[in-house]
């Protein structure tokens, strides 16, 4: 190790990406899907009904369009009279106007071999009206004439007292299908207006409906950062049936995670006063010597051992959920106070820039056990003056939004000794020269919350601890 | 110098005492936060040293208490628990400094030594007063820079003397803190003891360092080193 441990941690300790709090509006957001899912059988539905409706309206319009072929058919084979030159025309009078007047829309012929009679509306068409049929027989079929497309009702008639014997006559009418088309996109058109917009309103009463069912899970998981981030403690009541126990159970486990942890270093710190005090004892006790001072130093690596396991063990590394911030400002004056009067037998001077916002998001006695690791290491070397700046980072990965810089003016820490301090929590026994297990367990901290931890030198001419942590 | 111990771990106590008697400390003990709170209050101690995991009382409560109290001594902390948090709770309630179990004794006497000191106005441990010298970490006293030997007694109404020159100090105060409660107070001990102290400091009659104030007590009258 060496040297090159410096390098190789810090390449591995970029920014972490944190397990991702739930994101507000995903692609696999519950009313997403769910809207997703309502209208795609939405529209199947009424893709159908428009087609089922469409074809009805058809079927409904091509009826009243052959009644009026076969009506406009009867009345022309009613009121067809032989004429004198040997054809067949019907009696003025008896027509509708409508084949009277030119582009009318209603057109008809009457035919045989050698005579035909035109109906004065198709004057200027260019009208044909199909073959004569065989007698008896009779035909629906379409044309256009000019620009208009009609359908054409041909039928073969044999008159009884037809002078030319054998000789049929086929009747045809034609019927301008353009009112009808016209209709039928009118009501197509009407259809799908109308589809749209009933889809449209379902589809919006529907989102209006979710958001308001939705709405305590949405709450629940607002309610769920502001534990994560540390504005409140655990989640509200009020929440409907189906929710209720989930919070209640995320309150216990939270509430539970807190007494928990209270609980363990309460016997942690038990633990250390019922094996520190029989140690001190043993110390105090200790007979001159070589003997004496074999057992004191052993004395001392057992108590060295206890000290850095059990603070290591202690440090939470930010698992206490809903903890408030810690206003890192207070913290720091009260450290200030209490490291003036421990080191008033020193002439040293604590500066502190602590940002008044600036707030670290974990365990507080974590963040006091840090600073005050530092601060202590930095009192101890300094010639005169320490500074403690402290900061949030706008825009910083969520583990690394506060800035913590202790340093001093001090002989510094050398290259060799940086790359130690990362390696102490393997070998507590093994002192760094004139640094305590404080560096090690203040490497370990910054570890455990997924932080930054680099040692450089100040312009103040000491050793600069930058550190970057979770907060605010 | 009078020193309370608050321990209730009866070995480390004893070993303690044992040790600060042998470094020229009046120790008076205490086994727990009630007996330590009505020593500390009682006594006319000059430092007293308190562990904080108490039974009863708690040491925090103790040294608040105290505070509360007006006793201005200055108080060491022992603590096994060893966190910052303690420490600033510790110093906040009114404590001065801390050491944490298992320690060595020299580092508990250095610490008191300097407690001791910086409430008298000293600086360094060397306590200079124009000719003579008083090394508190070695106990040694050089008059003109010629050793002087003294008896532990001599040293201790010396050193006391010292740490407060300028300020008159009672003849009932220094026989407190020299002996233990159970001393007839009425002997003329501390009038022999000074007398001893004067004829080794001045032979000559010159420098007069110890004035007597009759009625009131001893002054140390040389005025202490600016440096120190």
């Amino acid at each position: 190790m060496g040297a090159a441990t410096v390098s190789r941690w810090r390449a591995t300790r970029r920014p972490r990406v944190t397990p991702a709090p739930l994101k507000r509006h995903t692609v696999h957001s519950l009313s997403r899907r769910l809207l997703v899912s309502v209208s795609v059988p939405l529209a199947l539905f009424f893709g159908v009904m428009m087609l089922v409706l469409d074809s009805g309206f058809r079927a409904l319009s091509e009826r009243s369009l052959q009644e009026v072929l076969d009506s406009q058919m009867v009345s022309l084979i009613a009121a067809a009279e032989p004429q004198p030159n040997g054809g067949y025309a019907p009696v003025p009078h008896a027509l509708d106007p409508r084949l009277a007047t030119p582009r009318s829309g209603l057109y008809a012929e009457i035919r045989s071999q050698r005579h035909q009679w035109r109906s004065p509306s198709s004057a200027g068409l260019d009208a044909d009206f199909g073959t004569l049929l065989p007698s008896g027989e009779r035909n629906l079929s379409y044309a256009s004439f000019g620009h208009d497309r009609v359908a054409i009702e041909s039928r073969a008639i044999q008159f009884e007292d037809d002078p030319n014997g054998t000789r049929g006559l086929t009747f045809s009418v034609a019927v301008s299908l353009s009112p009808y088309e016209e209709q039928l996109w009118r009501f197509r058109q009407e259809l799908i207006g109308w589809f749209i917009a009933l889809m449209l309103i379902l589809l919006v009463t529907l989102a209006a409906l979710l958001r308001w069912v939705l709405a305590p899970v949405r709450r629940m998981q607002r309610e769920i950062y502001e534990v994560e981030g540390g504005v409140s403690e655990k989640l509200g009541t009020g929440y409907p049936r189906e929710l209720s126990g989930v919070a209640t159970n995320l309150n216990a486990l939270l509430l539970g995670e807190r007494k928990r942890v209270a609980r363990y270093r309460d016997t942690l710190g038990n633990l250390a006063h019922s094996l520190k005090t029989p140690l001190a004892v043993m110390r105090a006790s200790l007979p001159g010597g070589e003997a004496g001072a074999t057992i004191g130093a052993e004395i001392d690596r057992m108590s060295g051992i206890i000290a850095h396991q059990l603070k290591r063990a202690a440090a939470s590394g930010g698992a206490l959920l809903g903890a408030a911030p810690v206003e890192v400002a207070q913290l720091a004056a009260e450290l200030r106070a209490t490291l003036l009067k421990v080191y008033a037998g020193k002439d040293l001077a604590i500066e502190l820039a602590v940002a008044p916002e600036a707030q670290f998001i974990g365990d507080r006695s974590d963040l006091t056990e840090l600073m005050g690791n530092l601060l202590d290491n930095a009192c101890k070397w300094c010639r005169s003056r320490v500074r403690l700046g402290a900061a949030p980072v706008y825009g910083a990965g969520p583990r690394e939004r506060l800035s913590l810089v202790v340093e001093d003016d001090g002989p510094g820490i050398s290259e060799q000794d940086r790359a130690r301090v990362g390696q102490r929590g393997v070998r507590a026994d093994e002192n760094v020269p004139g640094h305590g297990l404080g560096l090690a367990m203040v490497h370990d901290t910054v570890e455990l919350y997924g932080g930054r931890l680099v040692i450089d030198t100040s312009p103040l001419g000491g050793a600069r601890f930058s550190l970057r942590l979770p907060g605010r | 110098m009078r020193v309370l111990v608050v321990e209730d771990e009866a070995a480390l106590r004893e070993t303690l005492k044992n040790r600060l008697a042998a470094s020229g400390f009046t120790v008076d003990v205490a086994a727990d936060g009630n007996e330590g709170l009505f020593a500390g209050q009682e006594n006319a101690l000059d430092v007293a040293i308190i562990d904080l995991g108490l039974p009863g009382l708690a040491g925090l409560e103790v040294i608040r208490r105290l505070r509360a109290a007006r006793k201005t001594y200055p108080i060491l902390i022992l603590t096994a628990r060893d966190n910052w948090q303690d420490k600033v709770e510790g110093l906040q309630a009114g404590a001065d400094d801390y050491v944490a179990k298992p320690f060595h004794f020299e580092e508990v006497l250095a610490r008191l030594q300097a407690l001791l000191r910086r409430a008298g106005g000293w600086a360094s441990p060397q306590l200079k007063c124009g000719p003579i010298v008083l090394d508190t970490r070695a106990q040694t006293i050089t008059v003109q820079d010629a050793s002087v030997e003294l008896t532990t007694f001599e040293y201790r109404i010396l050193e006391h003397l010292m740490l407060r020159a300028g300020e008159v100090v009672s003849k009932a105060e220094l026989t407190e803190r020299l002996y233990d409660q159970d001393f007839e107070r009425d002997s003329n001990v501390i009038e022999v003891l000074m007398g001893r102290l004067r004829r080794k400091l001045d032979p000559q009659d010159q420098l007069r360092p110890i004035e007597t104030l009759r009625g009131r007590g001893y002054r140390f009258a040389l005025a202490r080193d600016a440096a120190s």
